[in-house]
This record gives C-alpha cells, sequence and structure tokens, in this order.
C-alpha cells in the first residue's frame, strides 16, 4: 500500500491542487499532512478548506500554531530584520482573512500523528520549530527519533525533501563516579549502547518550494518494500503569484516565489530551538 | 592555568557554603567559583545564603552564579516565566512546598534571581544545571549514552559540566560511530560519523563539589569538611 | 612632468577599479577627479555623490581631491598622477585626445586640469574591455544613504534580491553602507560578472551611534522599481533603538567581563 506525505503548504491553492491531482493520478488514498496549511501565500481559506474536504489527517505547523496563537516564534527564528518583518506582515495579513471556522480547525490539530511505529510531526518530535536538516549531526538526528519512541520519523518544515537511513550506530562510554554512590565503583566501567535502525522521511514542501527550482515537493511512502518516492510537481506558479498581487501581499513574495527563492530565509541556527 | 571549583544544590545552607568556601582557601590555584543553581529550596530561609552569594566577604572567590530548578520554579511563581507557574513543583511535592520555598526567599531578591543566567560557556565546557535541553533535565551515568551525546551536541561543547542529578561522575564518550545515507533530489551520499570524545561531569550537590583544571583536565570529588582526612579521588 | 590622463567609459565597465590598479602602481602623489558625465538620448548618467572619490581615498590615503577649488589653485606636487574618470556610454567619434566631449572642457580648465592623455574602454587597448557593454537606454537610481546603518543579514538579503532582478532589471549596483559595528562595505555588482563584490572598508567608526561618513546606493538599469526598494529599505535599516541594542552588545563584547553567559 502507497501512501503520501505533504507538507508546507502555505496557502498557494494551486500547488496543492497539482499535487492532490498527481497523487490521485497515482491512485493513492492514504495522505498526511505535516502542517504549515497557512502563511505567506495568497490562498489561506482556500488551501484549509481543500485540506478540510479531503479529510486528511494533519499536524500542527508553527503557521498554523502562531495564527491561532498570536505570533510566538521567538526573534532568533528569523535570520534578518527583514525576513522578521516579512514575517510579521504576512502573519497579520492571514490572521486577518483566516474564516472562524478555518482559525478553529487549525487550532484543533494534534501536535503529531501515529500510525503504528510511524510518527508524523513537522519540525521534530521536540518541538514545531526545530528544522531537522538532512545534514545535521546523525547522531542528534537518531536521538530525535528514538527518545519519541519511533522507527520511521515523517518531518516537514525545511521545505527541502529527503529520506535519511542511520544504521549501525554504537556509542560507547567509560564511567567513573566517586565511591558511596548508589552502585558507585571507583574503577571505570565500560558500556556500549547498540542503536537501532531509524529513518527520517522529509516530506519536502507544497507551497513553498527551497530545493532549487519552483516545483512542488511531496514523498510516497511504499509501505509493502519500505521504499520513499520524493516526488516534483510542476504547478501554475503564475497563477499563484497573481493571486499575491492581487491579494495585496508584496510583490516581492511572488518575485521570490517565482524564482524558486523561499520567501523568508531559513534560520542560521538551524538546531535553535526556541524556549517559550 | 587555574582551577575552578563547582558547586550546586546548597538549598539556602550557608554552613555547607561556608564550609565550602573554607575548603577553597586552602586549595591552591582556584580562581573561579561557579554556582551551578538550586542556591535555594523550601526547607530553610534562604536569605542568608542569597546575602552572602551577592556580598562576598573579603578573601573569598566571588561565585558566578546560575540558575537552577529550584530557581526558575521560585521565578515561575512569582511571574517572571511568562504564563508558566511552579507547576512542577506544585505536581511534585504540592502545594505546601510552593508556599515553603514563597516563604523561603525575601522578595527584595527576585531581581538578582531573575538576572541569573541559564548557562555558562568556558572554553570548550558548558556549564549547566541541567542540560542544553532544560534545567530540568537530570544526567546521570546511567542516562542513554545517544542523549548524553545529544546534549553535548546541542551545545557544541568537549565537555558538559551538569549539577541537577546531584551526582559526582565523569562519564567518556570512548568510541563507536554510525551510518547515514541521505537520498535527496540532488542524490544520495553516505557518511560514517565517529563518536566525538566528550564528557559529561556530574559536579555533585550541596557539600559535594568538584575542582576541574582546564589545563590538565584533571578532576576532584570533594566533600567540603573532610578535606584534611580524605584523599582527593582525582580522576587525570 | 607626470601625466594628467582621463579615462572614459559606460556604467561598470571597470573605470575606479583600473584607476585604483594605476594609484597603487604609482611611486608618488596621486589625485582623483570623477566628472558627471552627460547624458545621452535615452540614457541616465547615475549620480555616484561621492562613491568612488570616499572608496579610493579609504583605499590610498593621501589621494589628493582634485575637484577641491583650493587645490586646483595650489601648486601641484611634482610628480603627481592626475586620474580623470569620466562616466560616457558612447566611444567617442574621434580618436585620442580629439575625442574629449566638449562639455567636459570648462569643468576640467575651471580646474585647471589639462589631460594629455584620454583612453575609453571599448575603444582603446590599453584598458580591459570584458565588462564594456552597450546600453541603448539606462535608467538611474541614486539613494542618499547617509547615517543609515544595517542590519547586516539584512543587507544580504537586499543586494541578493536587487542583482538578482526583483526591483527591475539591474546592469550595475554600487553602494557604500554602514554595519553596526562600525565597519562599511563597498558593494560593487555589474550584470557581466559574476557574484558581487562586498570590500571592507579600512577605515572604521567605533560602534557608537551613526557613522557621519558617506553612504550612498546608485543602480542602473531598466524597468527599476523605486518604491519597492524604499519598502525593502524600510525594512533592513536599524531604528535609533535596535542599533543602540546591537551596539550596547558589540561593546559589551570588546570588554568581555568574565563569565561568559550561554544560552
Amino acid at each position: 500500500m502507497a501512501h503520501a506525505v505533504i507538507s508546507c503548504l502555505h496557502a498557494n491553492l494551486a500547488a496543492l491542487e497539482a499535487v492532490l491531482a498527481d497523487i490521485d493520478q497515482q491512485g493513492i488514498d492514504t495522505i498526511t499532512c505535516l502542517g504549515d496549511l497557512v502563511g505567506y501565500g495568497p490562498q489561506p481559506n482556500e488551501v484549509v478548506n481543500l485540506v478540510r474536504e479531503r479529510q486528511i489527517p494533519t499536524c500542527q505547523g508553527c503557521w498554523d500554531e502562531d495564527i491561532i496563537e498570536g505570533l510566538n516564534a521567538c526573534d532568533c527564528s528569523y535570520p534578518s530584520q527583514l525576513a522578521e518583518r516579512r514575517g510579521q506582515l504576512a502573519h497579520q495579513w492571514t490572521a486577518d482573512q483566516l474564516s472562524e471556522e478555518n482559525r478553529a480547525f487549525l487550532a484543533s490539530l494534534p501536535m503529531s500523528l501515529w500510525r503504528d511505529r510511524q510518527l508524523f510531526v513537522h519540525g521534530s518530535p521536540n518541538s514545531q520549530h526545530e528544522y531537522l536538516l538532512p545534514d545535521m549531526d546523525a547522531f542528534a538526528a537518531l536521538e530525535r527519533v528514538e527518545s519519541a519512541g519511533a522507527e520511521t520519523l515523517f518531518c516537514g518544515h525545511t521545505h527541502r525533501p529527503y529520506v535519511r537511513e542511520l544504521r549501525d550506530g554504537s556509542i560507547r562510554v567509560r564511567v567513573r563516579q566517586t565511591p558511596g554512590e548508589p552502585a558507585g565503583v571507583a574503577e571505570a566501567e565500560d558500556r556500549e549502547l547498540r542503536l537501532p535502525l531509524r529513518r527520517i522521511i522529509n516530506a519536502g514542501s507544497v507551497g513553498e518550494p527551497r530545493h532549487g527550482n519552483t516545483h512542488a515537493t511531496y514523498v510516497i511512502h511504499h509501505e509493502d518494500t519500505n521504499a520513499v518516492e520524493i516526488r516534483e510537481v510542476p504547478y501554475d506558479v503564475e497563477r499563484t503569484c497573481r493571486a499575491i498581487v492581487d491579494a495585496g501581499l508584496p510583490p516581492i513574495f511572488a518575485w521570490r516565489l517565482r524564482h524558486g527563492f523561499e520567501y523568508a530565509e531559513r534560520a542560521d541556527d538551524a538546531s535553535h530551538v526556541c524556549e517559550r | 592555568m587555574a582551577r575552578w571549583a563547582l558547586i550546586s544544590g546548597l538549598r539556602g545552607d550557608l554552613e555547607a557554603y561556608e564550609a565550602i568556601q573554607a575548603d577553597l582557601r586552602h586549595t591552591r590555584r582556584v580562581d573561579t567559583l561557579f554556582v551551578l543553581g538550586d542556591v535555594i529550596g523550601p526547607e530553610r530561609e534562604c536569605n542568608a545564603l542569597l546575602n552572602r552569594l551577592q556580598q562576598p566577604r573579603r578573601g573569598e572567590l566571588e561565585p558566578q552564579c546560575l540558575y537552577g530548578w529550584w530557581e526558575d520554579q521560585l521565578l515561575a511563581e512569582r511571574g517572571y516565566r511568562g504564563e508558566r507557574r511552579a507547576d512542577a513543583l506544585r505536581l511534585s511535592q504540592g502545594e505546601a512546598a510552593v508556599d515553603a520555598l514563597l516563604q523561603a526567599v525575601d522578595p527584595a531578591h527576585m531581581g538578582w534571581l531573575a538576572a541569573l543566567q541559564f548557562g555558562f560557556i568556558e572554553l570548550d565546557c558548558a556549564l549547566l544545571h541541567g542540560s542544553s535541553a532544560a534545567v530540568d533535565d537530570s544526567l546521570e551515568p546511567a542516562s542513554s549514552p545517544l542523549l548524553l551525546l545529544d546534549r553535548l551536541t546541542r551545545m557544541d561543547v568537549n565537555r558538559l559540566f551538569t549539577a541537577r542529578s546531584g551526582r559526582q561522575f565523569r562519564l567518556e564518550l570512548s568510541g563507536g560511530g554510525i551510518q547515514s545515507q541521505v537520498q535527496d533530489l540532488e542524490g544520495q551520499r553516505h557518511q560514517q560519523q565517529g563518536v566525538p570524545p566528550r564528557q559529561v561531569i556530574g559536579i555533585g550537590a550541596g557539600v559535594h563539589y568538584t575542582i576541574y583544571d582546564p589545563g590538565s583536565d584533571r578532576l576532584d570529588f570533594l566533600a567540603a569538611g573532610s578535606r584534611p582526612q580524605q584523599r582527593a579521588r582525582g580522576f587525570a | 612632468m607626470s601625466p594628467t590622463l582621463l579615462i572614459s567609459g559606460p556604467p561598470g565597465c571597470g573605470k575606479t577599479s583600473w584607476i585604483l590598479n594605476r594609484i597603487r602602481n604609482h611611486r608618488g602623489p596621486c589625485g582623483f577627479l570623477r566628472l558627471v558625465g552627460y547624458p545621452d538620448e535615452g540614457l541616465l548618467q547615475a549620480r555616484d555623490g561621492g562613491i568612488d572619490l570616499a572608496w579610493l581615498q579609504d583605499q590610498c590615503p593621501g589621494l589628493l581631491d582634485l575637484a577641491d577649488p583650493d587645490q586646483a589653485l595650489a601648486p601641484r606636487p611634482a610628480n603627481l598622477l592626475a586620474l580623470i574618470e569620466l562616466p560616457q556610454f558612447q566611444p567617442p567619434a574621434d580618436s585620442g585626445l580629439a575625442g574629449l566631449d566638449r562639455r567636459a572642457i570648462p569643468q576640467l580648465e575651471a580646474l585647471h586640469l589639462s589631460p594629455d592623455e584620454h583612453l575609453h574602454f571599448g575603444r582603446d587597448d590599453l584598458l580591459p574591455r570584458q565588462d564594456t557593454l552597450d546600453f541603448n537606454s539606462l535608467q538611474a537610481l541614486e539613494r542618499n544613504l547617509a547615517g543609515s546603518v544595517w542590519d547586516p543579514a539584512s543587507l544580504s538579503s537586499f543586494w541578493f534580491e536587487l542583482v538578482n532582478g526583483a526591483y527591475g532589471d539591474v546592469y550595475r549596483a554600487k553602494a557604500l553602507m554602514n554595519l553596526p559595528d562600525g565597519r562599511a562595505f563597498f558593494c560593487n555588482w555589474m550584470v557581466s560578472r559574476e557574484g558581487s563584490q562586498f570590500l571592507p572598508l579600512q577605515t572604521t567608526a567605533s560602534p557608537d551611534g551613526r557613522p557621519q561618513r558617506l553612504s550612498r546606493l546608485v543602480v542602473q538599469g531598466k524597468d527599476l522599481d523605486p518604491a519597492a526598494i524604499e519598502v525593502t529599505l524600510a525594512d533592513c535599516l536599524l531604528s535609533d533603538a535596535l542599533l543602540e541594542l546591537e551596539q550596547a552588545r558589540l561593546r559589551q563584547q570588546e570588554a568581555p567581563s568574565h563569565p561568559s553567559p550561554a544560552a
């Protein structure tokens, strides 16, 4: 059985329609969405409506959370003053547009979803704001999956799709502690932890690509073979760009989308987790 | 290179603090005293110790303090942590403990407590009450090595000094590795990563404290007051 | 007797870089003058506003400003190399000095300058020609940024958008920009070149308030959108309060107190 995972729709209706058409064409009827339905893009209500109509199980993204809770992202999650101002502008515009019903829907979304030992989150199991980048420290990546008790972790947030397999891991430690401690001995004690095989699958972004071109991306997990396919779907970018300008959003958003640049760059310190 | 003394978990115990200071007067080459939090607690009135930390006596090492779990609870209950209150304390020890904590600290000290930092970075060491993840993160010799390595990686340091567990220990990551394979739109990459030689050090609590020499990487786990009789247990 | 050299060429052809090179290779005093240039049909000259002179004087302390009337009347030092830059889109009709734009002569005479040689980029092989483009129509946009200080990461984003066409087809962009730490950068981009130059000025200000020196952005291209640039500038430049916050942090770093706070 095949299972499609989509993420980071960012109020881009043309992109979502194209991705859903691509999924339908392959006869896949199990879809999971990893959040960020809104933010920056021009059609927040249309996109949320479509996800609701299709009854796609969805977990909450950082934008979905911020829209219902008030701007919560800490300053440090923006890499520049420019990105922060644009983010705040997009936030305010989206908050003004979103219907009460759709706001309630976003508020009802869970932080994570489980299917057997597959865990679905927006950023990481720790936080919707944490980026799990493909080249992050392999042990730290494994820790995210393992501490959550999952075998496979599906995430988004980075807008760059990837499949990462972590295998044959082990950590040896040497412990010395003072005598008198419970179970303590003055001598050094050696231990080894064997680490299990784990996978992280990033679904990329439907509405705001950050992988070098303008195509929407998502992933298909073939559960019978365990294979993962990263899909790139061309869509009518100009339709969304026109909608950005017509909606009164900054024309620079349209320019950035048209050229495959994300609306606002990701924070420099990708491992940063907001403490708030 | 000068050495550091690391203490924590005094919980208002001025006598223990004075015993440590007395020890340090006889310990050569210690030039910095780090206090990794939990200077307050609900068991006793803490104002005398708080006054002393803010106004050291002549000849005493001036303490460099962090906030710990107990300070965090008090700061939360007194409204210094946004919406959050001392819920962790309330859940684990009940309303009476929250009241006792409020009673133990004169509100005049709140400004000083609120200005305390979460952690210090010194050389390639992180000095924290709990861990890089949170102030209540209790790292112990039996903690998962994967979790310990993650906490070291988050701060990008070679040594993490922690106090939360109250234990005195040195845990070295001594070997191992992992295979990583990434497939993305650019293709497939394979990477073998080794375990970096890093350490987590538990510094103890109360009269149990630690001396660290960054120059030689030597650690001494000590107990204040017992020094003349006790041979220092050094792990070079 | 040292020469007085006049070089001309279209925007971004490398006049200032060539002059900087000549100054560095000259043993003896040098002087510099930038003439404003004259519009050709459909082609607007950008007002440089002193960027080239400020950049050259930063790189070559002691460089004489030949536009200074006091210096024009003072006796010139022996062995002075006088370099005159003239922005000019179209190649001159005649070769050598005969091709010099007549409109420049009164200003040169007023400053007691008489070129011994005139070289034009694209015409004279003594000059490099890789960046010499033909222009048919060109808009110019200038923005005085005196006293402005950039959020560094925002400057990087803005410049990326500017030279990649977010505010119109840019052929040439150059600027002197201030950062909160007191450094300033000469930012330089030309459509024919890969990548931008970001060259730090040698003179720095103390991280204490707004620097007094020249700061300016000059852009040449087509279909430029000054209003959109203004919107982005407003989001990139630091307010008094944020500047002070940032500079207070920098001042504290300069005098490190023990120990250093984490997180």
